[in-house]
């Protein structure tokens, strides 16, 4: 047994010299968007025709196929690759892709479908490819009425981005923000909403009156938001299926910075009165208010936690504005911002790890994120004026505002919608018909 | 008066010179990256090398057949259904789409029909994405096969520090070939374990016999499903790479390599 | 290569350093600030005669001045010589500050006119309070002369 023990010692020791197992330690790679190779999904002449006398569109396939390639591509991750060079027909590539072709034009993922009219409806079989391996990675049939058929590229493209990233996507999503038209003195704003990818724009409210700071209920199509109708201005709650509209509470002065909490059942908001800001919840079941500061200072912004235990919020009871971070029933407050400048307008991650939010420093802003104990702040991006960052549902981008220095005459003002991923790149502007601002991004539509 | 004067301009020029001397760093740090390789393609060897993936269940019987198998296993479609987009209404389509729900759920015969018609052997290559994980134990099963030929090799897998093996410009060189070819998928989160080691062997020209995911337990487990695709990139890096730029000269060394691909140090800047 | 730079950068800064200060002289010429708070008449109207109707504030602050004061005294004598007028303190910030805070703050503006009117006899009943935070800025500057203006807080008849 010694004997034993000691020649695979001494195998293992002398040997190794020659056969030892060499390890390479690869840790760079390049960050170049993964190319990835979007098939126009193939479609049978007869349901072209009924597709195009419903919806008015050539092809339905490749508007389809379209959708998914921008979102693929406005998501930073992805370089949809240019459909030109493609070597294989769309029904063909759906049945079966020639691998070497698409490896050829060096795409590394592959997305075939095809689309039918089936009893007056859409169905849409879509497949993901690796193109290296030569395996499917997913397949997915979706059935809808045709008037649905974008929804049906922003699932596709969750999927994808699911299966490739390891996240959920964000894509079959909405985002609802303040419409902002007219000189800067007499702003005119209209709660707005329009799909992600900035499709079906519609106005929610006439431009009568202020409205400010809309977000939505994490769990349903509830919209939180400001209103200073007849110049009270108070949280209102807004029901965007069947626009439905009431006050939050009964509070005898203003309240404001509405958000929901994570399960959707309460609101937490600040009320002011008498020159001093305090954070309350309303259960909107049982209309319940809760206090949950009590400082003379001013406490706004607050936000929950996604497991509901915390909330983040701002306060100026060191002076000037910072973050803090407090349990649900208001006990624990601790000061999370240490760094030099302003801070402004937490958000808590919905995955929990971080906390965005908008730092005033030397004359400029800066949309940034630290961990919930406030260590390892990064800034994402420094503008003239920019600011109330709202994740998307998983996570990985954030969307804000930006406002533009006007020049001398007071003139050239302009607010825009903007997006940047967590990493601080890909930064790109949202487009809206009008100016824009207080975007907030919904939860996925569909599961 | 010339007292603060001096002060002064001492003061300005010490703050001017710290703010010189820290200017480069005050830009972004992801943009502080050394230029990163764009993907080079080098030849890709046939296809009949990698394994390809079929249901979890039968992997480990067809294993042998595999390879003649592969063209036609790729073809014809299967259905998968799944009916969603109905769920969440647009608000003026509400009402129509409730219906649509409705029908749906009403006719479940209709989708069950539709899976029915494909045939057993189209069902086989049904791809379920959960099964990820048993596709990689397959990979395993093959280089335990391969291994047991290899006795001497195995034994030895134990690392033994001191040894190094390649000589440094010949790390550098194949470092950099795979630099070029690995696409850091983006979505990763940023603050977890991005360690993916996978054991290749080789063949003398640089082609990859066979390769191998050495935590890939570590794929079942809750919250680390960026894991995989983390795997995937690297097995794709690989693949990608092939033949790698291995030294022309002492193949038993080099005929089994580890990599270890580490995300984090890219992602977090 | 690294010192070429560095002097680049110390060069730049010598630059900007007096941009800035040329920018702080003007600043002070035009006399229509002392400190951070408008001292000026621009955007001011009167409520009546010799009375203005706004207070002016230091960024982030809204503390009184003693300029503001001897406003609000103004004030406060008219508003006792007229008892049936009601007033709204409308409470402003200007735009570099993020909107829910300025809102807050806008509030407390108004409210430290309000505390001040009512040490001067003015009941608490014949006063609301309303902030608009930064959404209605009087100058639609991106300056700091134009910020300085809509720091306030204005005296508005409600009747």
């Amino acid at each position: 047994m010694r004997i034993l023990i000691k020649i695979i010692i001494f195998l293992i020791l002398i040997p190794s010299k020659s056969f030892g197992l060499i390890e390479v330690d690869i840790t760079r790679g390049n960050l170049d968007p993964l190319p990835i190779a979007v098939s126009p999904l193939s479609i049978d002449e007869n349901s072209r025709q009924n597709f195009e006398k419903i919806l008015k569109k050539g092809n339905i396939g490749n508007e389809i196929s379209k959708i998914i390639e921008i979102n693929l591509k406005t998501s930073g991750l992805f370089n949809p690759l240019n459909k030109d060079a493609f070597l294989q027909a769309p029904d063909i590539a759906n049945l079966k892709p020639r691998f070497e072709d698409w490896n050829l034009i060096k795409a590394q993922a592959l997305i075939t479908g095809k689309v039918s009219y089936l009893d007056e409806k859409l169905r849409v079989e879509f497949r993901l490819w690796d193109v290296l391996a030569g395996k499917e990675m997913v397949a997915l049939a979706f059935t809808t009425v045709p008037t649905n058929w974008r929804r049906v590229g922003h699932i596709i493209t969750d999927k994808v981005y699911q299966r490739l990233t390891g996240e959920k996507g964000y894509f079959d999503t909405r985002i609802i923000y303040v419409a902002e038209e007219g000189p800067k003195t007499k702003r005119i704003k209209k709660l707005a909403i329009m799909d992600q990818d900035g499709a079906n724009n519609k106005f929610l409210t006439l431009g009568n009156e202020l409205v400010l700071t809309p977000r939505f209920n994490p769990t349903s199509q509830m919209v939180t938001y400001l209103s200073y109708f007849r110049n009270l201005p108070r949280v209102y709650l807004l029901d965007i299926e069947t626009g439905t509209q009431e006050v939050v509470g009964d509070f005898p002065g203003m309240t404001f910075a509405p958000r929901f909490s994570p399960d959707g059942k309460k609101i937490i908001m600040s009320f002011a009165k008498d020159g001093n800001s305090e954070i309350y919840t309303m259960d909107l079941e049982n209309r319940i208010v809760e206090k949950i500061t009590n400082h003379p200072s001013i406490d706004t912004s607050p936000s929950f936690s996604p497991d509901g235990k915390f909330i983040c919020f701002n306060s100026d009871r060191s002076g000037y504005q910072q973050i803090y971070v407090m349990r649900s029933d208001g006990s624990k407050v601790k000061r999370i911002s240490f760094g030099k400048g302003l801070y402004g307008t937490p958000v808590w991650s919905p995955r929990g790890d971080l906390i965005a939010f908008t730092k005033l420093h030397k004359g400029k802003f800066y949309i940034g994120v630290m961990r919930t104990d406030g260590s390892g702040e990064r800034l994402l991006t420094e503008n003239f004026y920019q600011e109330a960052p709202s994740w998307s549902p998983n996570g990985r981008v954030l969307i804000f505002y930006r406002e533009t220095k006007t020049d001398d005459k007071g003139e050239g003002f302009s607010a825009k919608l903007w997006s940047i991923d967590l990493t601080g790149y890909n930064e790109r502007m949202v487009k809206t018909p009008t100016d824009a601002s207080d975007p907030s991004w919904s939860s996925l539509l569909s599961n | 008066m010339n007292r603060s004067v001096i002060i002064s301009s001492v003061l300005h020029a010490v703050f001017i010179f710290l703010t010189a001397m820290s200017l480069p760093f005050l830009t972004k740090k992801p943009i502080d990256l050394p230029p990163i390789v764009s993907i080079e393609l080098i030849q890709i060897t046939d296809k009949t090398n990698i394994p390809f993936a079929p249901k979890a269940k039968k992997i480990i019987e067809e294993v042998k057949k595999k390879e003649e198998k592969l063209v036609s296993e790729q073809a014809p479609p299967k259905k998968v259904k799944k009916i969603k987009p109905d769920s969440v209404p647009m608000p003026d389509d509400l009402v129509k789409n409730e219906k649509e729900i409705k029908e749906d759920k009403q006719n479940p015969e209709v989708v069950d029909n539709e899976v029915k018609q494909v045939s057993e052997f189209e069902k086989d290559e049904l791809f379920d994405p959960n099964n990820i994980a048993a596709l990689i134990d397959k990979s395993k099963e093959e280089i335990a096969e391969t291994t047991k030929k290899n006795d001497k090799v195995t034994q030895d897998q134990k690392r033994n520090v001191e040894n190094t093996g390649l000589s440094l410009s010949e790390e550098d060189a194949l470092k950099a070939q795979i630099f070029g070819c690995w696409s850091i998928p983006l979505g990763l989160p940023y603050n977890e374990n991005l360690l993916v080691r996978i054991k290749l062997q080789l063949k003398p020209d640089g082609t990859v016999a066979k390769s191998e995911i050495i935590d890939h337990a570590r794929m079942n487990k809750p919250g680390q499903g960026f894991y995989k695709v983390l795997a995937e990139s690297a097995l794709r890096a690989v693949k990608l790479c092939q033949p790698l730029r291995v030294p022309t000269t002492g193949y038993e060394k080099w005929k089994e390599l580890q990599l270890n691909f580490d995300a984090r140090e890219m992602l977090e800047g | 290569m690294k010192l070429n730079k560095i002097l680049k950068n110390t060069l730049l800064i010598v630059f900007a350093c007096f941009a800035l200060s040329a920018c702080a002289t003007s600043k002070k010429t035009s006399g229509q600030m002392q400190g951070d708070v408008y001292t000026g008449t621009d955007s001011v109207e009167y409520l009546a005669s010799g009375v203005p109707d706004r207070v002016f504030f230091a960024t982030n602050e809204s503390v009184l001045t003693t300029a503001s004061r001897e406003t609000l005294r103004k004030q406060a004598a008219y508003l006792r010589k007229n008892s049936k007028i009601t007033i709204v303190l409308e409470g402003h910030a200007d735009e570099r500050g993020t909107r829910e805070y300025n809102l807050a703050l806008g509030e407390r503006r108004a409210n430290a006119a309000k505390d001040y009117l009512m040490t001067y006899g003015i009941s608490s009943n014949r006063i609301s309070v309303l902030s608009y935070g930064k959404e209605r800025p009087v100058d639609s500057g991106s300056n700091p002369l134009a910020w300085s203006k809509n720091r306030r807080s204005v005296t508005v008849k409600a009747n």
